[in-house]
């Protein structure tokens, strides 16, 4: 019987090394690769009727690009157009990855924290860039909030530049926990439906709900993703 | 949000520990900065949970986001899409 963490091993498809260099086509890259090539031919093949009515499968199209329109425009306003490209492109990656994650002997690749942190870093010092972009050294006025008493602020300002500094680290750590921690319980529950023989319907019935659960963590977690993108990218622009 | 509240606090902690480790190692001042900045890590962690259960939207400041509210009422279309 696998272990429950053995689900996440990388293993190499196509081994390459370049000397130390070990850029071997994992079955990670694979599962990135395929979230990449799916949603790109969902949106292009979907969208090629530009029905006024649409069919089923533009509706499906229309409503992602809407719920990611609607999360731009709600959280930064007008001035968040040009991001919309962003974040859409950010959730339906994740969200392609978590739900190919939830079919039986595939790969989450959102389950490692590196690939989260990776995500959550191009986020954050893209977000730092636009705020020194759009505002100069007044950027540095998020650090100081406002009405704080003067003998405080240096206190005060070392510990708003900690906060900014975790939002990478909590991003990237809430998606990445999610997870990981799902499909590990899943597959603990699996465990035990073997190791207890006909006793095994409890747990058996217990996975069944943590799948319904699965997935809709598998959206929430790509869903809260984009959200906070979208509230930095908002704060980088209208500065307090 | 349960498990939200508990990635802010343990985040900020982590890269305040790690920020005064860094720095011990740097100026060589075993173990004082550690100390020092994992409270301050603490307190920052403190302070995003604050903003999180405030609906502050998670960031330094301490102002409720008037932008946001602003941004809404003018020049966007009604029907929620972009034109």
């Amino acid at each position: 019987m696998a272990g429950p963490i053995e689900q996440f091993e990388i293993k190499p498809i196509v081994a390459l090394e370049f000397g130390a260099l070990d850029l071997s086509f994992t079955n990670s890259a694979f599962f990135m690769v395929a979230s990449v090539a799916i949603v790109t031919l969902l949106i292009t093949l979907s969208m090629r009727g530009h029905m006024l009515v649409p069919n089923r499968m533009q509706s499906i199209s229309e409503l992602m690009y809407e719920f990611v329109a609607n999360m731009v425009k709600e959280n930064v306003g007008q001035e968040g157009r040009p991001y919309f490209p962003f974040v859409f492109t950010l959730f339906m990656f994740i969200l392609f990855g978590n739900m190919l994650g939830m079919i039986p002997y595939s790969f989450t690749f959102t389950s490692h924290i590196i690939v989260t942190f990776g995500l959550a870093a191009m986020v954050f010092i893209g977000v730092t860039v636009l705020g020194f972009a759009k505002h100069g050294t007044h950027f540095f006025s998020l650090f100081v909030p406002e009405g704080a008493p003067k003998v405080l602020l240096p206190l005060i300002i070392l510990i708003e530049v900690i906060s900014y500094l975790s939002r990478p680290v909590s991003l990237s750590i809430r998606l990445f926990a999610n997870m990981m921690a799902g499909h590990t319980m899943l597959k603990v529950f699996a465990g035990f439906t073997v190791a207890m023989g006909v006793f095994g319907v409890a747990p058996l019935a217990i996975n069944v709900a943590l799948t319904g659960f699965e997935f809709l963590v598998a959206f929430l977690q790509a869903y809260v993703f984009a959200l906070l993108t979208c509230l930095y990218i908002n704060d980088a622009i209208h500065l307090h | 949000m349960a498990f939200r509240v508990g990635t802010e606090l343990v985040s900020a902690l982590m890269v305040g520990v790690g920020v005064g480790w860094l720095l011990d190692r740097w100026l060589g001042t075993k173990p004082w900065l550690l100390i020092v900045f994992f409270f301050l890590g603490a307190a920052a962690g403190v302070f995003n949970v604050y903003r999180a259960i405030n609906g502050m939207s998670m960031t330094p400041g301490f102002r409720k986001d008037d932008g946001r509210a602003e941004t809404k009422k003018d020049g966007s279309d009604a029907d929620g899409k972009f034109p």
